[in-house]
């Protein structure tokens, strides 16, 4: 059982800084749980607190059944691939990879069998002899990956091990990475400030701020229903727009009005918010260029000058200001919008958020 | 274009010439002491200048006779007992100094490492007094004994070089060590020691042409009568009233110098190294 339990649990550093207020959170055997956040956000310092690496300063940090907070790393069960990957740079890549069962004094024959049989599945194998000065990042960090699988552990952690290597190279581990969890049925805990790690890799990703937890959530359910203006913000990109909007009361029931705009609101709870500000976010995705979109909400029309269009490809990134209120839209290529035109777009009020302006926390749909 | 290939031309020349005016300088005493060490000590007065010849040339009577009259290999002996056990200790003592204060920062750590390098400003003649009583009253006026007072004149420099290095070795390698299963001594051994070889040799070096060399603290600390050194030897070459038999002075000058100059020709980068890393002491 590789399951991983924070109890209530505190990290202060010998200065009297808390960077770790209050953390409880459930990680369950077997599952790929992604730490992300901005930097300083405590994600690291949570990752080296599993590995025993950062000393625990109050609550209870459990591994299965087991509370390790006096356990030494080595007695974890625990493997960790580096950011920087922490090759050892004097020994070869099969010696790098045969270090800790060295340690633990397993036969020679069972070591060899172990190293080359992780080296095929990583396709080292060229590259036994070589020193890591001698290696590209990728192999590099496969390496690394493989002196972690060697030891089989319970529980893998990384830590943004994939922040070093060029964007091809990361997809292409990205894949590896989770094929890997798929293949060896270990708990994971990666952490990354990279939130397209985060949504394509993890079961659950684990959102952090100031050293607290934000949302733990499946990558769509944060992606669709983001527990707070952080977390709306954070993921998704680009960034999910904000403004702020007065909530009134009409005839019909409640409408909304900001940035020169004012709709109807239906099936949200607004009670208590009537002639105050809430924040309403909208995605880029969600800001609709197309005929159809325009004709089906009116009353949600946005028209501003495009001061710049970022080209994807696929896709157009406009940006533009409606009512003094600044927007990024994504529009399919095939719009052929440019920096200087003047657009006309509609917001799918169905895919509106809104956040209470002071706490910054969602305001539910009714139902 | 022409004019500036003429100019740099001139320039090398001009600094060909200077250069191997300054060269010939350091090189002409070590090669005045090789040709008059198989001269008759009646014609080295005379002419020290001239090559070894006819008469005045006695081949090798002048080692021979040397070896025997200061008890040469006893003194070699001795010489290299001190010098590989003092830099041996240091080496290992001052390695794991640096690696401790390098991973430990606190107020304590950090006054540790300013002592080094502060010990390193204060000249020898200034302790050297108190140092000689010291010695003598703890017993270490023996080869043993006198590694530990090497070791407390090299840790400065050591430390400084070591810790400069430690700072650059990342603290995640000794992290990834640890998840391994590397208890604290495992970790400096296997792990962090290789990676400084390239430092310990450097400081290796420097300290073995210093300790090699060093006349005034064996003479100060060892017991004269039981232990001399190469340099301690040599000089009782020196009779009485001053007197000194220049022939045999000579080729056992040689014969010091011999193996600190092979030295430094095998190891001659590191010196480098070490020396371009602001590691010159004296």
């Amino acid at each position: 059982m590789a399951s991983i339990r924070f109890d209530h649990v505190v990290k202060t550093y010998d200065n009297g800084v808390t960077v770790i207020p209050d953390l409880n959170l459930e990680i369950q055997d077997q599952e790929f749980v992604v730490l992300v956040g901005p930097s300083g956000c405590g994600k690291s310092t949570t990752l080296r607190m599993i590995a025993g690496l950062e000393e625990v300063s109050g609550g209870g940090l459990y591994i299965g059944e087991q509370k390790v907070n006096d356990l030494p790393p080595k007695d974890r069960n625990i493997a960790m691939v580096f950011q920087s990957y922490a090759l050892y740079p004097h020994m070869s890549v099969y010696r790098n990879m045969a270090f800790a069962l060295r340690l633990k004094k397993l036969p020679k024959g069972e070591i060899d069998r172990r190293v080359r049989e992780v080296a095929a599945q990583l396709e080292l194998e060229p590259y036994l002899k070589r020193k890591p000065r001698q290696l590209s990042g990728g192999q590099r960090q496969r390496v690394a990956l493989g002196r972690a699988m060697v030891r089989d552990p319970q529980v893998f952690l990384l830590d943004e091990p994939l922040s070093n290597l060029d964007a091809k190279l990361r997809t292409e581990m990205r894949a590896q990475i989770s094929t890997l969890h798929k293949r060896l049925s270990a708990t994971f805990v990666y952490v990354t400030h990279d939130q397209t790690e985060a949504m394509t890799m993890g079961d659950r990703i684990v959102v952090m701020k100031d050293g607290r937890i934000q949302q733990v959530d499946t990558p769509q359910a944060l992606y669709d229903r983001p527990k707070n203006r952080f977390v709306a913000g954070f993921i998704g990109s680009p960034q999910m727009n904000f403004w702020q909007t007065e909530v009134l009361r009409g005839p019909e029931g409640w409408r909304l009005r900001g940035a020169g705009l004012e709709f109807g609101m239906t099936g949200w709870q607004l009670e208590g918010y009537e002639g105050k500000n809430v924040t309403l976010g909208i995605r880029p995705e969600d800001i609709h260029a197309e005929e159809v979109m325009i004709k089906a909400h009116p009353d949600a029309l946005v028209r501003g000058k495009v001061s710049l269009a970022e080209r994807m490809g696929s896709e157009i990134y406009a940006y533009f200001a409606s009512g003094g209120q600044k927007l990024i839209a994504r529009a399919p290529a095939r719009t052929g919008i440019r920096g200087g035109d003047e657009v006309v777009m509609a917001l799918d009020l169905n895919k509106l958020h809104l956040f209470d302006a002071d706490t910054g926390e969602r305001i539910p749909r009714q139902g | 274009m022409k004019s500036r290939q003429a100019s740099k031309r001139l320039k090398n020349g001009l600094f060909l010439v200077f250069f191997s005016v300054v060269s010939l300088a350091y090189l002409m005493p070590i090669g005045i002491v090789v040709i008059n060490s198989f001269k008759r000590k009646a014609y080295i007065n005379k002419y020290p200048f001239s090559l070894p010849t006819g008469r005045d040339f006695v081949g090798l009577e002048n080692y021979r006779a040397g070896v025997e009259a200061i008890g040469f290999f006893e003194a070699f002996g001795w010489s290299l007992f001190i010098t590989v056990g003092s830099v041996s200790l240091i080496l290992l003592c001052t390695s794991m100094c640096a690696w401790y204060i390098s991973r430990v920062k606190n107020r304590w750590t950090r006054a540790f490492y300013y002592l080094c390098v502060f010990s390193m400003v204060v000249p020898f003649q200034m302790v050297m007094y108190t140092l000689s009583k010291t010695a003598d009253s703890l017993g270490l006026g023996n080869p043993l004994g006198i590694t530990v007072v090497y070791l407390g004149f090299g840790a400065g420099l050591a430390v400084f070089l070591f810790a400069g290095f430690m700072r650059s070795v990342p603290l995640e390698i000794e992290e990834a060590a640890m998840i391994d299963g590397c208890s604290p001594p495992q970790t400096f051994f296997l792990i962090v020691l290789p990676i400084l070889k390239p430092t310990m040799v450097s400081v290796g070096i420097l300290e073995t042409m210093w300790i090699w060399n060093d006349y005034l603290l064996p003479t100060l600390v060892l017991d004269q009568k039981k232990y001399k050194t190469i340099p301690m030897a040599i000089q009782y070459l020196k009779g009485g009233y001053g007197s000194i038999d220049w022939g045999l002075m000579m080729a056992m000058l040689v014969l010091a110098i011999l193996p600190v100059i092979l030295f430094y020709v095998s190891c001659q980068k590191y010196i480098i190294k070490g020396v371009a890393a602001g590691a010159v002491k004296g």
